[in-house]
């Protein structure tokens, strides 16, 4: 199958809050699509199709949000496209778009994901409605059990991440939490949430919404800022559950790793790729997507955040953005990993720019830690020459 | 008893609120006032007005003018026995009424008392509640009825000038469903079995597997299980996992202590059976490997209603938890990957 190159030339998002009280829904995604369209020099007039992302409806209660945001985002008599994949779905959005370029089908397509949590409760939807919802926290706790024990990793890895990607956060402008003054201590003795969780190792309820704007090879090269080239996606499904399955080390995160390594001739992540912008929720997912993406040997991933490697000044910084513990308005998590990921290799993330990223990837998971979604993206069609 | 369980009714009710954004703030807080107003925006006045331009996706800005009261009906359909949820206990009409000083239709209701009295080209008014009951949702106009004199609005199409802050900046959005889902096959052998005192699982013929409770198909195997895949387990097994949660509140909330749930490796099955309850062993001390048993509800008092197809081995009102047997823990580590 033959792909047309694509081209990032705008990214825009919303300052995520736990609750935007001045804007309607419509408001929030047109905050961040009208950055996006005027990170890429465009008006509304330009976009041929947009795609939409975000988690269940039950998170605000508002039902095929797509039909009431469609107007609202300019898709009249264009295509629109409604993406849900839960946690992943951001990530998938993005993707879905810059397939709609890469098949050819499409020359400048608008790539948007939302959640207003404020306008519902996370916990009383992922419960089914019901009481005692266990949350996302308590779904993934005995993952986290699981992972410290095989692993073998101290206890206070947790709080390092929790630290780090607070302090990323603090030096970006968007995010939701800026805990400049975190402290390991503040985390650590911050109250027991999701045992072994704790409350500062775990992601907020944001409102918030990012927008990322695809083009073609052409369009790539007009762009007046610099572009970043999509250089490989993947999406990879398991069963949510079945005897036997291992959610430490699921086969779909290998699976999507593997294919963009394979795609963009990574033969070493740790050493090719620049930075990574991985979903992380809970801290302990930092060391945990190491290495079930492949960057870090099993069991090993732990003291990549211990050494320092992954903190914005180490050799594989992750989470530059401030990450999903910084920032969570579900639906738009994904795809703001994936676009921190393009503004790193354009040069553009200000106060978190790692120096020189020519070559970054992005991740996101979902559900019950069962949808897979991860590109790379470059500054160039090749960064490895 | 058992045989009762065929389909389960669920009910979803839960408050959700909106932010309206500046628009329809001072849309909102003009309609509680009993002012109705559009917005001129590409050229016309759209009413109810939008943050942006529907064709263009532009911003409409903040031209606000007068609308209304009076319209015109430009279509419209009938409703002749209106359900519970519809705004109105009597047959009445939905229409697309334009109101004077405004370019596009807004839809709403036409309250004549008989279809016959419906047409398009009618002149209608909006009828408004009180001002006291006013909040300024889109039924503070209660209804549009035909209009004593036809004559043109007076303002209409003049500039509305908003307040500098908006009474009105959230509303709420109250959710009530219910639905009904049917028993699958496994569901109501599964309740069945419980109700009796017993644990059912159903054996891959492929890959040897138990599965606790019934699906009807192996997920590994991707192939389907029926009845003559049904094995029975004992109600005994070791804690393999587990999840404290400290509970937030929200609506429709059971749980103010924290509390544990925990996923459990019966004895002979391969897939654990998880948010199960252990009832006799403190949240501070629940552990890996501890060995329980199952803990019935007595037989008059099990009901089948709160198993549904979702359930996948809870027990419902019928298991009331476990309970530690006394022997002595296994290792953790030989159970604690076992999260499923």
């Amino acid at each position: 199958m033959s792909h047309q190159p694509v081209a990032i030339v705008g990214i825009g998002q919303t300052h995520h809050k736990r609750k935007r009280a001045d804007v309607s829904m419509a408001g929030l995604v047109r905050e961040a699509a009208q950055r996006a369209l005027e990170d890429a020099n465009m008006d509304w007039g330009d976009i041929d199709t947009v795609v939409l992302g975000k988690a269940p409806d039950f998170f605000e209660g508002v039902m095929k949000p797509e039909m009431y945001l469609a107007d609202a985002l300019g898709a009249v008599n264009k295509p629109m496209f409604r993406v849900h994949t839960a946690g992943s779905v951001g990530g998938s959005t993005g993707i879905v778009g810059s397939h709609l370029v890469s098949s050819g089908r499409h020359k400048r397509v608008l790539s948007v994901a939302f959640e207003k949590q404020s306008e519902g409760n996370a916990q009383f939807a992922l419960g089914g409605g019901k009481g005692a919802s266990i949350g996302a926290g308590g779904a993934f706790a005995p993952f986290i059990r699981s992972y410290i024990q095989r692993s073998g990793a101290p206890e206070d890895i947790g709080w390092m991440v929790a630290v780090k990607d607070r302090l990323n956060g603090a030096k970006n402008p968007y995010a939701h939490l800026k805990l400049a003054d975190i402290t390991i201590d503040k985390v650590k003795e911050s109250p027991m949430m999701w045992d072994p969780l704790r409350f500062l190792e775990s992601c907020p309820s944001s409102d918030g919404a990012c927008a990322v704007i695809f083009t073609d090879e052409d369009g790539g090269k007009a762009a007046s800022k610099p572009p970043a080239w999509v250089l490989a996606t993947a999406m990879k499904s398991e069963p949510g559950w079945y005897s036997g399955r291992d959610p430490v080390n699921p086969q779909a995160a290998h699976a999507c790793a593997q294919e963009i390594y394979k795609a963009v001739g990574i033969t070493n992540p740790r050493e090719q790729i620049d930075c990574a912008e991985l979903y992380v929720p809970f801290s302990w997912y930092e060391p945990m997507w190491l290495e079930a993406h492949e960057i870090a040997a099993p069991g090993e991933g732990w003291k990549m955040t211990q050494s320092g490697a992954t903190a914005l000044d180490g050799d594989f910084p992750v989470n530059m953005s401030g990450g999903v513990l910084s920032s969570n308005p579900i639906g738009a998590s994904g795809l703001l990993r994936f676009a921190e990921a393009a503004l790193q290799v354009r040069g553009l993330a200000e106060d978190h720019q790692v120096g020189g990223a020519n070559l970054a990837i992005a991740q996101a998971y979902g559900a019950n830690a069962q949808f897979f979604a991860m590109w790379a993206v470059g500054s160039s069609l090749n960064p490895l020459g | 008893m058992a045989d009762t369980v065929q389909e389960f009714v669920f009910n979803l009710t839960f408050p959700f609120t909106r932010t309206l954004g500046s628009t329809l703030s001072t849309f909102s807080s003009a309609l509680a006032q009993g002012q109705i107003i559009g917005v001129r925006t590409g050229g016309r006045v759209i009413a109810p007005p939008l943050e942006y331009d529907p064709d263009t996706a532009a911003d409409s800005g903040t031209d606000w003018v007068r609308v209304g009261p009076k319209g015109t009906v430009s279509t419209w359909t009938w409703v002749p026995e209106p359900t519970n949820l519809h705004p109105l206990d009597h047959a009445f009409g939905f229409a697309f009424i334009t109101l004077d000083g405004a370019d596009t239709p807004m839809l709403h209701l036409v309250d004549t008392g008989s279809e016959s009295a419906m047409a398009a080209g009618m002149r209608v008014e909006a009828k408004l509640k009180a001002p006291a009951d006013r909040v300024g949702r889109i039924d503070d106009i209660i209804a549009f009825v035909p209009a004593a004199d036809p004559s043109p609005s007076e303002g209409a199409g003049e500039p509305f000038v908003a307040p500098e802050e908006n009474d009105i900046t959230e509303m709420d959005a109250y959710c009530d469903l219910q639905y009904v889902d049917n028993a699958s096959p496994t569901t109501i052998m599964w309740a069945k079995a419980l109700m009796e005192g017993r644990i059912i699982g159903q054996k891959c013929p492929q890959c040897d597997r138990t599965i606790v409770g019934p699906r009807g198909m192996c997920s590994v195997c991707a192939i389907e299980l029926d009845e003559s895949h049904i094995v029975e387990v004992p109600g005994r097994g070791v804690v393999s996992n587990f999840t404290i949660v400290t509970p937030t509140p929200y609506p429709g909330q059971t749980e103010t202590e924290p509390f544990a749930r925990c996923s459990i490796l019966l004895d002979g099955a391969d897939a654990v059976i998880a948010q199960q309850e252990i009832l006799d062993v403190p949240v501070s001390e629940i552990r890996v490997g501890i060995h329980v048993e199952v803990v019935w509800a007595p037989e008059n008092e099990r009901s089948a209603a709160d198993i549904d197809n979702r359930s996948r081995g809870s027990g419902g009102d019928i298991i009331v938890g476990w309970r530690t047997t006394g022997e002595p823990d296994e290792p953790a580590a030989r159970y604690l990957d076992r999260m499923m």
